[in-house]
């Protein structure tokens, strides 16, 4: 059983060329995002677990297996800090 | 007495006349459809607990509106209140007889946000800039905060015969394919340091506000109500010289949502808010701008360094 997780209702996204910026309505707060963090984040609407995320990378970006789960570690460490994040389920 | 597309129902003739004319003299073209429910009431008007505010600003506290839709906004002066209800046209005010006393005050410290706030039924988004037009007809908008220099600017641009909208208070709105910039008509209030750079003549005292007021006529501008943005600044003040750096879509937009804070207030209108800031991003050429003394001399300097 793997964690999936959501992005959190109180976000709202912005795409501006490919980069994004997230409001977070419930803390107030608001972010930049790079381009790879917005189609993440844009996956995030629906319930992902780790391995649905890391898979995502290798489709979309020439990488390899332990860049990717390295960069999604990095990516929920740092959205759960924010709670950008909640626990949707376990998958 | 002028039309205004804003109705105000009221059970006191006084205080709805005195509306009406504060709209009036706003000559604001919002949507029709629009109204102000107003009921004068000497019953305790109940303040919220602070556990129930969401927002603050000065004298004025946000809660959440009925259902936990919408907003309803408590003004602290005096004793008054407002429910903007999620998707209704009408906000629905109580005024206490000490807020009817001190109603200049009142319709400029908290209807003026009730109004800001109903007119986001509209999708009109407040955004705290200055608008102008250039002598090449371009639209411009100058952001910041209260000390960015957004209204010694608009005076000067005014007084150099650009065509000035507000110094303070844009309400962005999409218009056919374009986002559009819609201005209340005010007049441009500097503070002392404004006033004395400006080094102009005439301009009326502004009650209880500590600064002087200047219509752009006053300044051999023109009044201008609608801006098609072009170019969007960042101001801050600065030194001597004047100096412009180009921002990038994703940094405008930040910057957008900073001067425009009530895009995090409520969630049924949140995307739509957003998607016009960005919008706005797509279609002006956007700077973060230190404004400096030499643009008493050379107005027209902001047009060198944004193109």
């Amino acid at each position: 059983m793997s964690q999936r997780y959501q992005r959190h209702p109180d976000l709202r996204l912005a795409d501006v060329e490919g980069d994004g910026v997230v409001l977070h309505l419930g803390t107030r707060r608001y972010f930049s995002v790079t381009e790879s963090g917005l189609i993440l984040m844009q996956a995030l609407e629906t319930p992902r677990s780790v391995a649905d995320l890391v898979q995502l990378l290798l489709e979309r970006y020439e990488v390899t297996q332990a860049e990717a789960e390295t960069s999604i570690r990095q990516f929920l460490d740092t959205c759960r800090t924010a709670e950008l994040l909640v626990v949707a389920d376990e998958g | 007495m002028p039309s205004t597309s804003i109705a105000v129902r009221c059970n006191d003739p006084a205080v709805k006349t005195a509306l009406e004319s504060w709209l009036a003299a706003l000559t604001l073209d919002a949507p029709a459809g629009l109204a102000l429910d107003v009921a004068v009431t000497t019953a305790a008007l109940t303040e919220p607990t602070p556990g129930e505010t969401v927002f603050t600003q000065p004298d004025v506290r946000f809660t959440r509106g009925p259902g936990g839709r919408g907003v309803a906004l408590f003004w602290e002066a005096a004793p008054a209140m407002a429910e903007v209800p999620a998707a209704q046209a009408t906000a629905a005010v109580r005024l206490s007889p000490a807020a009817v006393e001190r109603l200049e005050l009142c319709t400029r410290t908290f209807l003026m946000v009730v109004l800001i706030m109903l007119l986001r039924r509209v999708r009109w988004y407040h955004l705290h800039a200055a608008t102008a037009i250039d002598p090449q007809g371009r639209g411009w908008l100058i952001a910041g905060n209260a000390h960015a220099g957004k209204s010694t600017t608009a005076a000067l641009l005014a007084a150099s015969g650009w065509r000035v909208g507000t110094d303070d208070a844009a309400f962005l709105a999409r218009g056919s394919n374009r986002i559009i910039v819609h201005t209340c008509r005010a007049p441009i209030a500097l503070r002392d340091g404004g006033y004395r750079l400006l080094a102009r003549q005439g301009g009326v005292d502004l009650p209880g506000r500590a600064k002087v007021g200047y219509w752009p006529e006053d300044l051999g501008g023109v009044w201008t109500p609608l801006v098609d943005p072009q170019i969007v600044i960042f101001t801050a003040v600065g030194e001597d010289r004047t100096t412009a750096q180009p921002l990038d879509r994703r940094g405008a937009l930040t910057e957008l949502v900073r001067w425009s804070a009530w895009v995090m207030l409520e969630p049924d209108v949140a995307q739509s808010h957003l998607d016009v800031l960005s919008g706005l991003t797509a279609q002006a050429r956007t700077f973060r701008v230190r404004l400096g003394r030499d643009l008493f001399a050379q107005p027209n300097r902001l047009i060198e360094l944004t193109t």
